[in-house]
């Protein structure tokens, strides 16, 4: 059953391995000047919901933790950049720690009893925290959400004074971030947090006795996950100018686990392969937008019993 | 000389059952210790106890002389107690040297930020750490195979790596349950070796064991238990020709008939 391991991979071939995401990533910078403006939207669009799949894949795919309500991290930072720019008046830039921070904190709050939690228990207690963070945002609390009809009329960011207000300029912004972004999900690959992680979805209690500390490593995880999730949520009320509670709902948590599952979890560009496929492709045939769900659906179930591992799976590393 | 490990009236039940009751015994740094009874006397339930997996009702373990009854594994481990697993328990997605660089895991002292930052020192440490690992790897002979799935290993060698993995962060305490079980009489032989090295670099060695070649060979101290009671205690010799230890392993042989 066990995979073979690549053992004649060619110093070269390993080079263009590691300089192959750089390189597309900087290729990418030029959408803007090859591509027309809905092409553009698209790209920013990509960008926003691979940062939150592979915020999710953070919990999910390298945590094990099945996390279905991760709309609400997303979603969290969504509104807190639009309470912010919105009804005080501050800078994009200035609402983005806050909207990090505080998403990070939901998920360190959330893990707390959801720790305890097994696989398909986790799952449905996630689901319940999706329920009520759509129903607290439709109810309105203090006047801040603006109901089930959301902000609207949020700023542009402006980086030293100069207003990020063009499509171009915003896929860019959204694209620096996903590059940062990828830096960083690559360096936990590479580090103590990451192998820790690793250890604990493939055998708990050989970790624990190795002194990996369940609960720290789990926390971590889902407040890290989260954070970038709240991370994502800004670029989009920013990309969209408004937000609303139907951007978050439960479907919305449903395709980013899909994302991972179909993608590859813990595979970087099996995320990324994930969401082009589930965020952009029904993009381009917006005709058949209504079968969105049906044609995923078919194609998950394929993914599984074809191949389980996901469509680029994570491969074996050395170190 | 004080006790590195000691357990004071240690007792457990699992439903209504008594797996262990009132068991104390004490390990002396530098030792080979062994653990031994007849199946399903409570020996890996002695362990598990030990090292936090599940928590006693009654009685203490007491570490150095501190209480460190029903702390949590990974506490335990911090302390410098390592284990094996009767059934092994290699991850099963990972090479050799990724097994037993688990081990390294507490000597890691990066934070999960300089992880994620890639920071220089976060790149010494692990640079640090591999080294550590492949010099343990060459010490028990298990650098041919590196880079291979643990898990694809025979049975003999898969034991190896997860006793590498225990011993990579150099423990003060290492239990080994069962390391001879699915071995042949050559590995065996070579086992008895391997303990007695561990033995001498400082590691004090407590063990499950049904090999008594290997258990009479190399261990200092014996305690033996029943219905997860102590019967006999003593060196080799003494718990060899201890009647209590005759009869629970072979039964009674003049069996008296009821007055």
């Amino acid at each position: 059953m066990s995979e073979p391991v690549e053992k004649q991979s060619v110093p070269s071939v390993w080079r263009i391995r590691t300089l192959s995401g750089p390189l597309l990533w900087a290729v990418g910078l030029a959408i803007p000047a090859v591509f027309d403006s809905s092409w553009v939207s698209i790209a920013a669009i990509f960008a926003i919901y691979a940062v939150s799949a592979l915020s999710e894949d953070v919990i999910l795919g390298r945590g094990g933790m099945f996390d279905m309500g991760h709309a609400v991290y997303f979603g969290i930072g969504a509104y807190v950049t639009a309470i912010l720019n919105s009804s005080f008046g501050l800078p994009i830039f200035a609402t983005l720690p806050a909207a990090v921070l505080l998403s990070a904190a939901a998920g360190a709050l959330l893990a707390g009893p959801l720790m305890r939690l097994r696989g398909d228990y986790l799952l449905v207690a996630t689901i319940g925290f999706n329920s009520i963070f759509v129903l607290a945002m439709q109810n309105d609390p203090g006047g801040m959400t603006g109901g089930s009809d959301g902000i609207t009329g949020i700023g542009f960011p402006s980086l030293f004074g100069l207003p990020l207000a063009s499509q171009s300029a915003m896929f860019w912004l959204d694209w620096v971030v996903l590059g940062i972004v990828l830096l960083l999900m690559r360096n936990l690959d590479r580090c103590e947090f990451g192998r820790a992680q690793r250890y604990l979805k493939q055998d708990e209690l050989a970790a624990t006795t190795l002194g990996v500390d369940a609960r720290k490593v789990k926390t971590q995880a889902f407040a890290l996950g989260a954070g970038l999730a709240g991370l994502a949520g800004t670029l989009f009320a920013v990309q969209l100018s408004t937000v609303s509670p139907a951007s978050f709902v439960f479907t919305e948590s449903v395709t980013l686990f899909a994302v991972v599952i179909v993608g590859g979890p813990g595979s970087i560009p099996g995320v990324l392969l994930g969401t082009a496929l589930m965020f952009v492709v029904p993009q381009i045939f917006r005709d058949f937008a209504q079968y969105r769900y049906f044609v995923f659906g078919i194609a998950m179930i394929a993914v599984m019993v074809l191949r389980p591992q996901g469509l680029w799976p994570q491969r074996r590393r050395r170190a | 000389m004080s006790a590195l490990l000691e357990l004071r009236g240690l007792g457990i039940s699992f439903g209504g059952m008594r797996a262990v009751d009132d068991l104390s015994l004490s390990i002396e740094e530098g030792h080979i210790a062994a653990l031994i009874g007849p199946n399903g006397a409570g020996k890996t339930t002695v362990f598990n106890m030990i090292t936090g997996v599940c928590r006693p009702n009654d009685g203490q373990i007491l570490w150095q002389g501190q209480d460190i009854t029903g702390a949590p594994p990974h506490r335990i481990a911090s302390l410098g107690i390592r284990r094996t697993f009767q059934t092994i328990r290699l991850f099963p997605d990972m090479s050799v040297f990724e097994n037993v660089r688990a081990g390294c895991h507490l000597r890691a002292h990066q934070r999960w930020w300089q992880g994620l930052l890639g920071s220089p020192a976060q790149r010494r440490e692990d640079a640090m750490l591999a080294e550590r690992t492949h010099e343990l790897l060459r010490r028990l002979d298990l650098d041919g195979v590196a880079d291979e799935p643990a898990v694809s290993l025979p049975y003999g060698l898969q034991r190896r790596v997860e006793m590498a993995r225990a011993l990579v962060a150099q423990p003060k305490l290492v239990i080994l349950d069962e390391p001879a079980a699915g071995l042949n009489d050559a590995e065996s032989a070579e086992l008895s070796q391997t303990i007695f090295a561990i033995r001498d670099s400082g590691v004090t060695v407590l063990l499950v064991e049904h090999d008594m070649n290997v258990v009479m060979n190399v261990t200092d101290h014996i305690v033996v238990i029943n219905f997860g009671r102590k019967i006999a205690e003593g060196d080799a010799a003494a718990v060899r020709d201890d009647p209590a230890v005759i009869e629970a392993y072979l039964g009674r042989d003049d069996e008296e008939p009821a007055p």
